[in-house]
């Protein structure tokens, strides 16, 4: 069932109306067999793969985190379910890549290739295992208390609104929010249903339409060539970050409809001026995770303090520390790339080519340090020009992530100084243009008033300014909903694309 | 160990991490009041106090600390 789906907006109103009529104690408890109707919409095996890793999860927080049992058992515990469930994880994404692979196990396994793992892979199994080890991990290093009651566990691990893309939470943070009493408010209502609208909108009228030209684009190189590169790439840029994020839009929005809140996961990434500062803005609940997971114990293992302490000795105090920090930081973003997928384009284009800017930066630092003076650094000029340059980074790292392969994104890059070989017509029409011109300067006034130049300030909030306006409220709803049936690709005849996060 | 005598090593440590004997922290210093304190140097501070007191952090204590007053909260249990 796609999130943007009039199936999942009943679903949707149907779940409201049993939460909200269930008794306030028992609130919490209606969510569990909407999760599970969730994951039978998307196949029996998708309940089968969640189950497993609930049930092995839990169990594994805990023995992890029991104070009686030593810690040889408790880190063996830790290990086992970490291991079975980011095993499992591996195998399924792995599966769904290497099609020889595939059609080997399928004649080991006696299946079809229509086979049963192909229905598991695009039910957002990457997000919820690292969601259900993430707490496996809390419950070890001691952050929380391992959950006693089965129940109120599966809340946490099938929680049906993140299931498909995320935000990836912490069991401390969304425990504590199911735990909270939940009564229908108005106001929770209008803003759950102004970010539903709002993800609507940056999906159907833009990452859609921006879709078609990406889609014609990285299609032929041949023939798209020179500025069309320029413009599919962009487009590319444009499609993605309103596909995913206005998914989580829709995923918040409605977690909001249940009084529920959680994490968000994007502000305003593409006003970053650094590499480093853009991923503290784009998909951050993934950065935050993996900074927690997996590079402070990687960086914190008695391995790399040994590293540093060589590295020290032979490369002086200042240079010598940054090299386990060098080094973490391949193995994150290897890990980063991988978790997009387990092929090379993902590894270069989300992870390495991103982990070579960030460590070339911090080569490049003492020599920053003097040029930056020189340049009025502090003025608004290199301050947009810090922008405009971490965007064409960014836009470099996309050409891989959208390519078909390595070789084709290099072919891409290639066009980009060829001439055509034929006539390039992108399918399009001059109203699509300016429909999605037009909504793109829309999303991007938002983006520019959330914006607040240090990424760890509260983002402004444009819902807010309703706060006491009610008919502002409803006009802004109206005009979304409105621009939605009369912009929106959709309808008969038209499939949305599924979102992109949500096959990760 | 009082307050007091962590505070003094713990300035100790902080100078030579971060390579500036300016610096001064108090309870209410998070890792926004020194500009070289960042996520890649984080780590770096913690091991350095780890050695200096000659305690542990566990991996929650590493990545959840509010401020300097909680860690010297840490390091006034354990260091005796």
């Amino acid at each position: 069932m796609s999130l943007v789906s009039f199936e999942f907006l009943l679903f949707i109103a149907a779940v409201v109306i049993v939460y909200y009529i269930c008794p306030v104690k028992f609130r919490k408890f209606a969510l569990i067999p909407a999760n599970i109707a969730f994951c039978c919409f998307a196949g029996i095996y998708t309940l089968a793969f969640v189950l497993l890793s609930v049930i092995t999860t839990f169990t594994g927080g805990l023995l992890a985190g029991k104070k009686t049992i030593k810690s040889g058992g408790r880190n063996a515990a830790a290990a086992v379910t970490i291991i079975l469930n980011f095993g499992l994880l591996c195998a399924v994404k792995f599966y769904g890549v290497m099609d020889i692979f595939a059609e080997r196990l399928n004649m080991l396994l006696g299946v079809s290739s229509e086979s049963w793992l192909a229905f598991a892979v695009p039910l957002g199994m990457s997000f919820y295992t690292l969601q259900l080890i993430g707490y496996v991990l809390d419950c070890l290093w001691e952050k929380i208390k391992p959950e006693k009651n089965f129940f109120r566990y599966l809340i946490f691990g099938s929680y049906f609104p993140y299931l498909t893309s995320g935000p990836m939470n912490r069991y401390a943070d969304l425990s504590a929010e199911f735990d909270r009493e939940h009564r229908f408010s108005l106001d929770n209502f209008k803003t759950g249903i102004i970010r539903i609208a709002w993800g609507f909108f940056k999906k159907l009228i833009i990452a859609e339409r921006a879709g078609v030209i990406v889609k014609a684009v990285y299609g032929d190189h041949a023939v798209y060539t020179g500025w069309y590169v320029v413009l599919g790439v962009a487009a590319f840029a444009i499609q993605l970050y309103t596909d995913f994020s206005g998914c989580m839009d829709v995923v918040i929005g409605v977690s909001q409809l249940l009084d529920i809140r959680m994490p968000e996961n994007f502000n305003s990434p593409y006003f970053a001026r650094s590499i480093r500062e853009y991923w503290r803005r784009w998909h951050i609940t993934l950065g935050d995770y993996l900074a927690d997971y997996l590079y402070y114990p990687l960086l914190k293992s008695s391995l790399f303090v040994k590293i540093g302490d060589v590295s020290k000795k032979a490369f002086g105090k200042k240079k010598g520390k940054k090299v386990p920090i060098y080094l973490a930081m391949v193995i994150l973003w290897t890990a980063i790339g991988y978790w997009h997928g387990g092929v090379w384009k993902y590894i270069i284009g989300s992870g390495l080519l991103h982990c070579f800017y960030i460590v070339s930066g911090m080569l490049c630092e003492p020599l920053f340090e003097k040029i930056r003076p020189i340049l009025k650094s502090d003025k608004l000029p290199y301050q947009l020009f810090q922008v405009l340059r971490t965007f064409v980074l960014v836009l470099l790292g996309f050409v891989f992530f959208r390519a078909a392969n390595v070789s084709d994104a290099i072919q891409m890059l290639k066009a980009l100084f060829m001439r055509s070989a034929g006539e390039a017509a992108i399918d399009l029409t001059l109203a699509n243009y300016i429909v999605l011109g037009a909504a793109v300067l829309i999303l991007t006034a938002v983006d520019l008033y959330k914006f607040r130049p240090k990424d760890t300030d509260e983002p402004r909030s444009v819902i807010a300014l309703t706060n006491g306006r009610p008919v502002l409220a409803w006009l802004i709803i109206v005009l979304l909903i409105a621009a939605v049936l009369v912009f929106g690709m959709y309808g008969l005849g038209y499939n949305a694309s599924s979102f992109i996060y949500a096959s990760i | 160990m009082t307050r007091d005598e962590i505070y003094v090593k713990l300035n100790e440590v902080f100078q030579d991490v971060f390579d500036d004997e300016d610096i001064s922290v108090n309870d209410s210093t998070t890792a926004d009041d020194i500009e070289d304190w960042d996520s890649l140097e984080h780590i770096n501070l913690i091991v350095a106090v780890e050695r200096a007191f000659g305690i542990k952090f566990s991996m929650g204590e590493t990545t959840s600390m509010k401020n300097v007053g909680a860690m010297v909260d840490i390091i006034a249990e354990r260091a005796g």
